[in-house]
């Protein structure tokens, strides 16, 4: 028997959808019955809007999903302007003011505190550049990943970004993938540095070679299954298939309707592919595939390009992510910019986008580490584009305590989470930077924070781990962490190891400046910290370093789940505005 | 060390409570999370599910407990616990709805 969000969308969904959110929008948000809330709520989520959690009613996420993260000047000044003039709510955020922009793990932005009434506008604006909401969120294909300067990084294998803008154009708005029985995450790679992250999605393209008719031919091996989410993880899984570029759609099509028809749609827990795959296995999925929804004969797969991924790998000898100044084939050079745990404040966002045009860039690419990429910039104007006042805020070369960092929403405004989160995560690389020496040959450190055991920050795939939790210190209840070491991408991706559970918040940055302290004493030469993990078993990682008061002080250590916006003057529960209208006053109620 | 049995998140009833695991010749104390949870679907029982912290516990693997309770059954636990609950109440001054640690009941699963 289908589960509840099963009948609710099989009573409405897809771009349907729309015309309801038009008819709310008009009609204001208590038009949307009391009693069919959590059924339209489930529903607007194709349409990218979620809404936001307790304390925080009428207002609403909104999700813009960009393939590949990849945007022209134009469109991100259209974000920053719709963040700046529909993204603000009744309190500032003490870090990133009234309106402000997120890039996320998945190449999307998401933008808080949108009332329904102004969703039309809002998308129209959008539409006018070409940007869209639509399966955002919800049960379908979501945004594409992939390296956001395919087709101008110089060191690649394959320039996908024809391929991913044909598989956008299938599989946005097509019926018959319109409702999968949840989200189906993909990614596509062809640069060698493994940027996709093909790992931790539902089906990965991963570059790969092989002979036909005694030819060399370049295309991608394809695995499927993988993801974090559900206290799960799985890396995807190889089901021998090699595809050439030409073919990647009717295998897309194919394996995300072998989802359609076989994912689990009784029990949502269960519904992802990383767990039919765990059923059936690789060898029957190819067979199934083979069977039922491809009519080409299958190949083999081809020789992987694997070992040379470097991207969020926790290399010695290579950078993690895209931040620096890298040539393109052109001759030109794209810019990585660091945006700390991925938010930007809306006016920075215009400013970028006005500063990318001056310098005739085509091309803004926001990345999987939640950075922003400026391409095309002459070779002759890049000292001066790096003499930008903007920069030194975005840099292109941040301190490695300011550069690695990834934090999920958070009580800020999710509904799961238990602790707070990004401000969190901009104190704590505050404290490092200014109070912890960098181990020699440290460029980039990655500290993955995430609110709770779900998994949006990407938690398991981290030098340092750090997952919300509570204990209780000096009698009282506090927020705190679970602590991990040693995950990361590449070659061989491995799942942190849980060493440390409920650190109080304020004691992570000192058992993080006690671990580092300990990695540069003990390391072996130019020893990575990721590999300096692996060498050790566990009860060695256990003695690595302890938790300890430092002089970093968090304001927000008590419980922020609780309140209804951590940052109002008066945060308990009850002092809610909400729900409120489009001018942030509360509705009227009906005593 | 292994990682988490349960899910810690918004809905869960308690992330903090203080447990205690007893055997033949051993006896510790850790952190524990205890959570009330009913399938999504068509539920046709009450599950409580225990755990403690594993990095606490030497004696015993990293684990999780469960119990299923059908609705009657459930319904003579929270009973029990609430008569309980009068009992420690009425032998203190402790203000009714306060949790021991300062955290909110949740509410199950979502």
């Amino acid at each position: 028997m289908p589960t509840k969000v099963e009948r609710w969308k099989d009573e409405a969904y897809g771009t349907e959808i729309r015309d309801h959110l038009e008819r709310f929008a008009s009609e204001g948000f208590q038009s949307i019955p009391e009693d069919e809330r959590d059924a339209w709520f489930e529903r607007f989520k194709w349409w990218g809007l979620y809404h936001q959690r307790k304390g925080q009613e009428s207002y609403f996420m909104l999700r813009i999903g960009t393939p590949m993260g990849r945007m022209t000047p134009e469109q991100l000044r259209t974000v920053g302007e719709v963040a700046r003039e529909y993204a603000t709510g009744p309190v500032d955020n003490p870090e990133f003011g009234e309106a402000y922009a997120d890039f996320t793990t998945r190449q999307s932005i998401q933008l808080h505190w949108i009332d329904i009434e102004d969703v039309p506008d809002i998308f129209e604006e959008l539409e006018s550049v070409g940007l869209s909401t639509m399966q955002a969120c919800g049960d379908s294909w979501r945004n594409i990943v992939g390296s956001p300067v395919a087709g101008r990084d110089a060191d690649e294998h394959v320039d996908v970004w024809p391929i991913v803008r044909d598989l956008h154009d299938r599989f946005k708005g097509n019926d018959l993938y319109t409702n999968l029985p949840r989200k189906w995450k993909v990614a596509v790679t062809g640069d060698y540095r493994g940027a996709g992250q093909g790992d931790i999605n539902d089906l990965a393209f991963e570059p790969a070679v092989k002979e036909l008719d005694g030819e060399s031919v370049e295309g991608f091996n394809v695995r499927v299954g993988g993801g974090l989410a559900r206290k799960e993880p799985r890396f995807a899984r190889d089901i021998d298939v090699f595809c050439r570029p030409e073919n990647v759609p009717a295998v897309a099509a194919g394996l995300s309707g072998l989802f359609r028809d076989y994912g689990d749609r009784e029990d949502r827990f269960n519904a992802r592919m990383k767990f039919l795959v765990d059923e059936w296995g690789p060898e029957k999925v190819r067979s199934v595939l083979q069977a039922k929804y491809v009519d080409d004969e299958l190949l083999t797969a081809g020789e992987d390009l694997r070992e040379g991924y470097d991207y969020n790998a926790g290399r010695a000898d290579a950078p993690g992510d895209y931040v620096g100044v890298y040539e393109q084939r052109d001759g030109q050079h794209f810019v990585g910019l660091s945006v700390l745990v991925g938010r930007m404040a809306a006016e920075d966002v215009i400013e970028l986008a006005d500063l990318a045009d001056a310098y005739d860039s085509s091309m803004i690419g926001l990345t999987q580490r939640q950075n922003v990429i400026v391409g095309d910039i002459a070779d002759e104007d890049l000292s001066e584009f790096l003499e930008e006042p903007l920069l030194e805020e975005y840099s292109p070369d941040p301190h490695p305590f300011m550069r690695g960092s990834i934090a999920c929403t958070g009580t800020e405004y999710c509904s799961l989470s238990i602790v707070e989160t990004k401000n969190r995560m901009v104190r704590y690389a505050r404290w490092l930077r200014d109070n912890v020496p960098v181990p020699e040959g440290v460029e980039d450190f990655h500290i993955h924070l995430s609110g709770c055991t779900a998994s949006c920050a990407q938690p398991q795939i981290a030098d340092i781990s750090l997952r919300g939790m509570k204990t209780r210190k000096d009698g009282d209840a506090v927020e705190a962490f679970d602590v991990g070491l040693g995950g990361g991408l590449g070659e061989n991706p491995r799942f942190a190891d849980w060493i440390e559970m409920r650190v109080p918040a304020d004691e992570v940055p000192g058992y993080i400046a006690n671990l580092l302290g300990t990695y540069e004493a003990e390391r072996e030469d130019s020893e990575s910290f990721r590999s300096f993990v692996a060498d050790r078993d566990e009860d060695e990682l256990a003695d690595l370093a302890e938790p300890e008061a430092t002089s970093y002080e968090d304001p927000y250590l008590a419980n922020t789940k609780m309140t209804w916006y951590p940052y109002a003057e008066d945060d308990s529960m009850s002092a809610s505005p909400a729900p409120t209208g489009p001018n942030d006053e509360p509705l009227p109620t009906d005593d | 060390m292994a990682d988490r049995i349960l899910k810690a998140n918004a809905f869960t009833t308690f992330d903090l409570l203080e447990g205690s695991v007893e055997g033949h010749g051993f006896a510790e104390d850790a952190p524990a999370v205890l959570n009330v949870r009913t399938a999504r679907r068509d539920p046709d029982e009450v599950t409580l599910e225990l755990e403690l912290d594993n990095v606490d516990l030497e004696s015993v693997p990293a684990h999780a407990d469960r119990v299923t309770l059908s609705s009657s059954e459930a319904r003579t636990l929270a009973t029990e616990l609430r008569a309980a609950a009068d009992r420690v109440d009425a032998a203190s001054d402790t203000v009714e709805g306060e949790t021991a640690d300062g955290a909110d009941p949740g509410g199950g699963e979502p």
